[in-house]
């Protein structure tokens, strides 16, 4: 009898290293802290998956659809992991119920192994160095607040209601700085950017759109499939010149940077601005690491030592990591990790029951 | 900022050994690897300058042309650009970590130490101030607001000259009743000045640059560091 | 909240574990124990305040040694005088040396003739002298806080810098001492403002102020600068403004609020046509078009002389012609003036260029009645009935006496003021 495999944290990281679990016919135990499944994608409304454009809706639904009811796969909402004793092959996990705090009985699970996918949060800008605002002007928002606009079908500037004439993204934010601390790049974010001036274009086209940037990262196909549409298609126009500092005048907020191809100063007015926020390690990631006792590198994120050719490794043999809880990832980085951990998992989950079977 | 053939010309007669050995002071000096990391160029620097906004300067070229060891450019901007930087610091959100405020302090440093004639124009009219903190102890004083030496300052200044004593009384805190001095300095705190300008070697910097200010300076603080066992 | 409400709802939380800097002060102690330097500790009596990552900063109330500004007590008397008085109208005693220096940041920031040797020494052997006295240093100008940050960072860095400073101290018998926290008066002024709110004695509801931040107070070494999260939700530093709200003025936001004054140093002796423009061109007259201030205050010498100072000459430029000037003076200058300080025998407005006279007015301050006894005290200093302006002459005036009760601070730590001890 194969022990169970524990699979933590049910976004689409999770949720796709459950599925390869059971069709694989091993027993998963699916923890998500929540009271739904969906990660990310659900809990900030994502409207559509970058590159295929399809909505997050559909997606999600699609993935939650395969461990639902599947005969392998028990998922507990509400629940969060506490604790673990044991070795590789031989855990023992414990679980607790995250609306009955105090007084509340927990549940030990054995498992054979471990799966992390906690995922990761959005960068809060007011950490950021740079004046952006945020707090201050409701008109400046994240790619999290534009996406929620988005599943609803709209794009308007957050003060008045009504449609913007003019907006801006600012790429970078709380990524690849050294004040901040979070030197690392978030890999999804020129994409992301790029894709959503492309929904502004698409729901409002007269508005002008601007993207500012240091580099635009466009790995392998976003660059024909997203980029050049953007640029050629619907006239994104793309500044090399990152925003400094953002402030009202009149109606108005002022973007002051340096267009740094022409060499001067720039400062345009913009009725909506948004930040380009980048990828923490989310408080799930945090408390995981804590409660497992695994390795974090310097950022918080779970340490992937084997890099680059065993990404789902941690410092703890038996425990695996899926997606962004390991650091910045993209789609089909976390489906890709997610496939790789469970193949891991489900072989050490084999050869235990082997080893217990003498 | 001008980086052409046609800006870096009239340095085109100076040997490059000596463009060289002057890039490498600027590297050699302790704040150096401070103040430079790496920098890709998002212009950070520049948007929040003020003299980026007045002069064709630009702190991001600064730092580019350091990081790249141009030092052909490195040695135009000693001679040149790094006296427009107004030292607001800034620069220094930039999010690398660099400072070019900073490496520009570095560059005019060298520049001084190394006599350059653009550090002597660019100093010409400020010895004054150099005097006063040396002599006194503070860097400016109630006796320098005259309407001929700052005329654009209105009728302020011409009425601040014309009653400076007896303003200067007019006021209760008992150290600022001073009109040569911004404050009432103590003789061993002065004394304690000169012995930390003659130690740090700042003496030999402004005997690069201004000669005439050095003689003026010796003949200030000789005797008090003779007391003290000094020798100028 | 400052300066709006947020429609959306947003409130920022500063998390101090997510500090992305180490604590300096940790490090100042670090070399204390190896035996490196004397850590001159913060008195007893402290406001907590917030620095930008959400760390606490222990501000000094009273048993101060005033590092005063070259620029400040030059040319704008009436900021120290300010600083001085507001101190004696809480009763907190202070000391003003005579064994001070500049710290001759002009030297290093404008001419380059002075290095990190020499720059340290001065900062050490300033801090040593308030050591000797047991009074604690409090730093009056923005650029000398700024650059004494920079100096502890560099100490901190360079172990053959701390060295040779050592040396040099040595030499002049002194130790080499850092303090435990580098304070600007700004900071004590925004410690104490509910303080100075309960005993202003005049309504300022109908001044409108906008506030220039200085930037060697909170660029240089950004972390360590006062940021509270109900003051621009924590994204902009606090002082300042947060006294200004606590008088009871109306804080006016513009577009250019983090824009550098232009004072330059070098440039407001010999380029003044670019501190000037920049002056009134990005400050200034933004000021006027977006916010029409009443006045704008600051808390940096040289700020307070580039804005002040640049407006006359603008006049004459077709642009400008024909606008009100924009009185600018420090906050100190404004909070004495609110607490019923005499605006010549103590603001000494009189060698402020920019026209005062309508904010006065507007305050409900008969300047034309103060002016004349202060007059009167002039003609009794040049008939040489007294030598000197006194501070009991000022002293005197409208306004509750200090008085020691314990008061609760913004962040809720109850502090008693002090016995009045003032140093002779």
């Amino acid at each position: 009898m194969t022990q169970p495999i524990v699979v933590i944290g049910g976004g689409p990281a999770g949720l796709e290293a459950a599925r390869a679990i059971g069709d694989l016919g091993v027993p998963c135990v699916l923890v998500e802290a929540r009271d739904r499944l969906g990660g990310n994608p659900d809990s900030a409304s994502y409207s559509t998956i970058t590159l295929d454009r399809r909505t997050a809706r559909e997606a999600l639904d699609t993935m939650i659809g395969a461990v639902t009811d599947h005969p392998y796969i028990t998922v507990h909402l509400e629940t969060e992991v506490v604790g673990r004793s044991g070795h590789a092959g031989t855990f023992q996990v414990s679980l607790q119920k995250t609306n009955h705090r105090n007084g509340s009985v927990g549940t030990a699970v054995d498992a054979a192994a471990i799966v992390i996918a906690t995922g990761f949060d959005h960068f809060d800008p007011g950490r950021e160095t740079q004046m952006y605002g945020y707090y201050e002007f409701d008109d400046v928002i994240t790619l999290v607040d534009a996406e929620r606009m988005f599943s609803e079908h709209r794009f308007v500037k957050p003060s008045t209601g009504e449609p913007p004439k003019r907006v801006c993204f600012i790429q970078c934010v709380g990524s690849r700085d050294r004040r901040i601390g979070n030197e690392y790049c978030s890999k999804v974010c020129c994409g992301v950017a790029s894709k959503q001036a492309i929904e502004i274009k698409q729901l409002l086209p007269d508005a002008k759109v601007w993207i500012f940037y240091i580099d635009m990262r466009m790995y392998g196909h976003w660059e024909e499939k997203i980029y050049w549409p953007a640029q050629e298609q619907y006239k994104v126009q793309y500044v090399r010149g990152i925003v400094t500092e953002i402030l009202r005048k009149g109606d108005s907020l002022l973007i002051r940077g340096e267009d740094t191809t022409l060499g001067r100063p720039m400062e345009i007015p913009m009725d909506v601005v948004v930040l380009s926020v980048g990828m923490v390690p989310s408080t799930g990631t945090r408390h995981i690491a804590r409660a497992l006792e695994i390795p974090q590198d310097k950022y918080g994120f779970i340490d992937t030592p084997n890099v680059p050719l065993d990404p789902v490794s941690t410092g703890v043999e038996g425990i695996y990591v899926a997606g962004a809880a390991a650091g910045p990832k993209d789609l089909e980085d976390s489906v890709g990790m997610a496939n790789m951990a469970a193949m891991r998992a489900v072989a050490l989950a084999r050869r235990q029951s082997l080893v217990a079977a003498e | 900022m001008a980086t052409t053939v046609e800006a870096l010309a009239p340095y085109a007669a100076v040997p490059l050994e000596e463009k060289e050995r002057l890039l490498a002071q600027v590297q050699a000096d302790p704040r150096y690897t401070d103040y430079l990391f790496g920098c890709y160029e998002c212009g950070i620097c520049v948007a929040a300058c003020p003299s980026a906004r007045f002069y064709d300067f630009s702190p991001r070229v600064i730092a580019q042309a350091l990081a790249r060891e141009d030092v052909e450019l490195a040695y135009k901007q000693m001679n040149e650009d790094v006296w427009e930087c107004s030292q607001c610091f800034s620069c220094l959100r930039c999010p690398r970590g660099n400072n070019p405020g900073g490496l520009i302090l570095i560059m005019r440093e060298v520049a001084v130490n190394n006599g350059l004639r653009s550090a002597r124009e660019a100093l010409e009219g400020y010895s004054r101030i150099i005097y006063k903190i040396m002599s006194t102890g503070t860097q400016v004083s109630p006796d320098m607001i005259r309407p001929d030496a700052f005329p654009d300052w209105g009728p302020t200044a011409a009425a601040t000259a014309d009653n400076l004593t007896l303003w200067r009384r007019a006021m209760p805190p008992e150290t600022m009743h001073t009109t040569t001095a911004s404050w009432e300095v103590a003789e061993s705190t002065l004394e304690e000045l000169y012995v930390i300008w003659h130690l740090t070697g700042v003496l030999d910097m402004i005997k690069a640059i201004d000669q005439g200010l050095h003689m003026i300076l010796v003949d200030v603080m000789e005797e008090t560091l003779e007391e003290r066992g000094y020798s100028l | 909240m400052i300066p709006h409400e947020s429609a959306v709802g947003r409130a920022f939380k500063r998390d101090p574990e997510q500090a992305p800097t180490e604590d300096v002060r940790e490090r100042v102690l670090e070399l204390e124990a190896q035996g490196e330097w004397i850590v001159h500790r913060v008195p007893d009596d402290v406001v907590l305040l917030d620095t930008k990552y959400g760390r606490k900063k222990k501000i000094p109330l009273r048993h101060t040694w005033h590092h005063k500004s070259c620029g400040q007590c030059g040319h704008i008397p009436g900021y120290s005088t300010s600083i001085f008085w507001l101190h004696r109208k809480l009763g907190l005693d202070y000391d003003d040396p005579r064994d001070q220096t500049s710290c001759t940041a002009w030297n290093y920031y404008a001419s380059a003739t002075s290095n990190s040797a020499a720059q340290a020494a001065v900062a050490v052997r300033n801090f040593a002298a308030a050591y000797q006295t047991g009074y604690y240093p409090i730093i009056h100008c923005g650029t000398s806080y700024g650059h004494y940050k920079e100096v502890r960072e560099e100490l901190l860095r360079h172990p053959e810098l701390r060295k040779e400073v050592r040396e040099i101290m040595a030499k002049l018998g002194k130790p080499l001492v850092m303090p435990e926290e580098i304070v600007h008066y700004s900071e004590w002024v925004y410690a104490i403002r509910n303080e100075l709110a309960v005993r202003k004695v005049l309504d300022l509801s109908t001044i409108t102020v906008t506030v220039h931040p200085a930037c060697h107070y909170y660029k240089l070494v950004q972390e360590d600068a006062i940021y509270d999260p109900d003051i621009y939700g924590g994204q902009r530093t606090a002082v300042v403004t947060g006294v200004a709200t606590a008088l009871g003025a109306k804080v006016a936001d513009y577009s250019t609020w983090f824009d550098c004054c232009g004072f330059g140093f070098r440039h407001i002796l010999v380029q003044r046509d670019f501190s000037r423009s920049f002056a009134v061109q990005r400050k200034i007259n933004v000021m006027r078009e977006e916010a029409n201030p009443d006045v704008t205050l600051t808390h940096d010498t040289g700020c307070v002389t580039t804005l002040d100072k640049s407006q006359f000459a603008a006049k004459a430029h077709e642009q400008f012609a024909g606008k009100p000037d924009v009185p600018v003076m420090s906050e100190a200058q404004f909070a004495a003036l609110a607490l019923g300080a005499h605006p010549y025998r103590v603001a000494q407005l009189h060698w402020h260029a920019a026209d005062y006279r309508p904010l006065l007015e507007k305050m409900g301050i008969d300047w034309q009645a103060r002016w004349a006894e202060f007059e009167a005290d002039l003609e009794r200093l040049r008939r040489g009935e007294v030598q000197y302006l006194t501070w009991d002459e000022v002293d005197a005036g409208p306004g509750p006496a200090p008085v020691l009760k314990p008061f609760e601070t913004a962040r809720g730590v109850a502090v008693v003021v002090a016995e009045e001890g003032r140093k002779a």
